[in-house]
């Protein structure tokens, strides 16, 4: 069946669009400065960049690559601590990437709520779940 | 003019300024910078970091269209030409295969391609799937060890060999699926929503049907993600092509929208043990989310022909992959040199690109003829 008039699309699917299009957008241009900030001074890093490529490229696995850190790998909210340096800021990118669905999900929950769409606000507060279980590490992969 | 300072052309020249001038800035930095012993020069970082963004862009182009993550291209090419180590790349290739889905379901959900109460929908047993199968690797492969491995490869590899081929006989079918009954489960979960499909110029109403089916599928393809690590792309865009019923184009932009979500809880245990390197993962991120954008706006205006084929292309190349790897594991075929899988892509690939400038020629015609 098709018709010719533009169908309006559901609030939550244009709020979650458009939630995680920003975030993704915002995580991507803090991973373009991050190097940056990286390179311009590379002992004020987690990691200096110049032993951390020469790392990568033998080979190493992250155990050894993070054992240049001093304490070793310092976790992995460590942007927390290190916003301002090069590696601290661009691990902030990733994660708040990582985790955009999250606040995607619950603008969406929250809409089908007020649409009383209670199976779609339960699955999507569900789905957050899982990534909130994952994010402080209760799902572990392999 | 007016419309590169529209969205989404105005944040695609704001982002391509800013990486201009972060890659001039980075090259000016570090080509001046001094080497420590034991390190890597400046202007080799650069050029990584360069190379890296530009694969990535490449890679998130393709993927998206396809509505497959890029894992299946990006883990293949970084396992063969670099000695980074395997988990480092599969850590990475899950920022590979999230990034492009996460951005283009902007786009896709304005414009209704997508349809995310399906997305909610798979990734909530995707998710099921996907937990239960992580938690489950260690015990299952101490049962199976690397025999049953290949055993479950080359199965998996046989069923994509078998879709494959129906999505080449299939046609039309397959494009815009029929569906003569819709079961009640569906009907009760609402999931149709119309919406104007651009290519045709028309708003297009899609009837699905067995819901319970897909989402039995999808748990399968989660649970074996997460027992194998492997990617979901290939399978996800079939599952709900061929059991829902849902057109083709939808079932891609759902695809990546889905990958997205999804790997939002895959990734993070990669980042709370450290296997993502923020200097090495950023430059393949920015390369996902401009490709990834690009990617999807042409998405929404591609006929559905373009997508089946750069899918069927796809579909073999992940089916070479697992029927290889699995015989390999079995002990009856030694691995396959990187140089046999080069000469398959580039065969495959070469077809499809032969197929889809014949589909164009004919679609041009065809027009001329109306």
């Amino acid at each position: 069946m098709s018709t010719e008039n533009r169908p309006e699309m559901p609030r939550a699917q244009i709020v979650y669009g458009e939630i995680i299009y920003w975030i993704a957008i915002v995580a991507a241009i803090i991973c373009m400065i991050g190097p940056v900030i990286a390179m311009s001074s590379v002992e004020d890093n987690v990691l200096n960049p110049h032993y951390l490529f020469a790392s990568i490229f033998d080979g190493k696995d992250a155990q050894e690559i993070w054992s240049l850190a001093d304490g070793g790998f310092p976790g992995g909210h460590f942007y927390l601590d290190n916003f301002t340096t090069g590696d601290g800021f661009t691990q902030f990118g990733l994660a708040l990437g990582c985790g955009c669905a999250i606040w995607g999900l619950l603008a969406a929950a929250f809409c089908y709520l007020k649409e009383k769409n209670y199976l779609y606000m339960f699955l999507a507060v569900w789905v957050v779940l899982l990534i909130f279980l994952s994010a402080i590490g209760i799902v572990k992969g392999h | 003019m007016r419309r590169l300072f529209r969205s989404p052309w105005l944040e695609v020249n704001v982002m391509l300024l800013i990486l201009v001038l972060a890659y001039i800035g980075l090259a000016l930095i570090s080509f001046g910078a001094e080497t420590p012993p034991d390190g890597m020069s400046g202007g080799a970082i650069w050029g990584w970091l360069f190379g890296f963004f530009f694969l990535s862009f490449a890679i998130a182009l393709v993927a998206v269209v396809g509505g497959i993550g890029g894992g299946v291209l990006f883990t293949p090419f970084m396992l063969a030409f670099t000695s980074v180590d395997s988990l480092i790349v599969r850590a990475t290739g899950l920022i590979v295969a999230m990034f492009s889905g996460l951005v283009s379901t902007g786009p896709f959900m304005r414009g209704g391609l997508a349809n995310l109460k399906i997305c909610i929908f798979c990734a909530a047993a995707y998710g099921i799937g996907a937990f239960s199968g992580a938690q489950g690797a260690i015990y299952v492969a101490k049962h199976l060890g690397a025999a049953g491995e290949g055993l479950v490869r080359l199965a998996l590899g046989l069923i994509l060999l078998t879709l494959a081929i129906y999505f080449v006989v299939g046609g039309k079918k397959i494009e815009w699926p029929e569906v003569k009954r819709v079961d009640g489960f569906t009907k009760w979960l609402k999931l149709t929503q119309p919406y104007y499909e651009v290519s045709l110029e028309k708003v297009i109403d899609y009837p699905l049907t067995r819901a319970g089916g897909v989402l039995f599928a999808i748990v399968g393809v989660g649970l074996l993600s997460g027992f194998f690590g492997l990617g979901a792309g290939w399978a996800i865009v079939p599952a709900q092509n061929l059991i829902m019923a849902v057109p083709l184009k939808v079932a891609a932009a759902n695809s990546g929208v889905l990958l997205g979500m999804g790997d939002c809880i895959a990734v993070w245990p990669y980042l709370m043990m450290g296997a993502i390197i923020p200097l090495f993962a950023a430059p393949w991120l920015v390369g996902q989310v401009l490709g990834g954008l690009l990617g999807a706006l042409i998405l929404i205006r591609v006929k559905a022909g373009f997508v089946r084929y750069l899918l069927i292309g796809f579909m073999f190349f992940a089916c070479f992959g697992l029927l290889t790897k699995g015989l390999s594991m079995l002990g009856v075929i030694p691995p396959i040199p990187i140089w046999i899988t080069g000469v398959v892509f580039v065969s495959i690939f070469g077809s499809v690109i032969y197929v889809i400038v014949k589909y164009f020629k004919a679609e041009a015609q065809q027009e001329e003829a109306r």
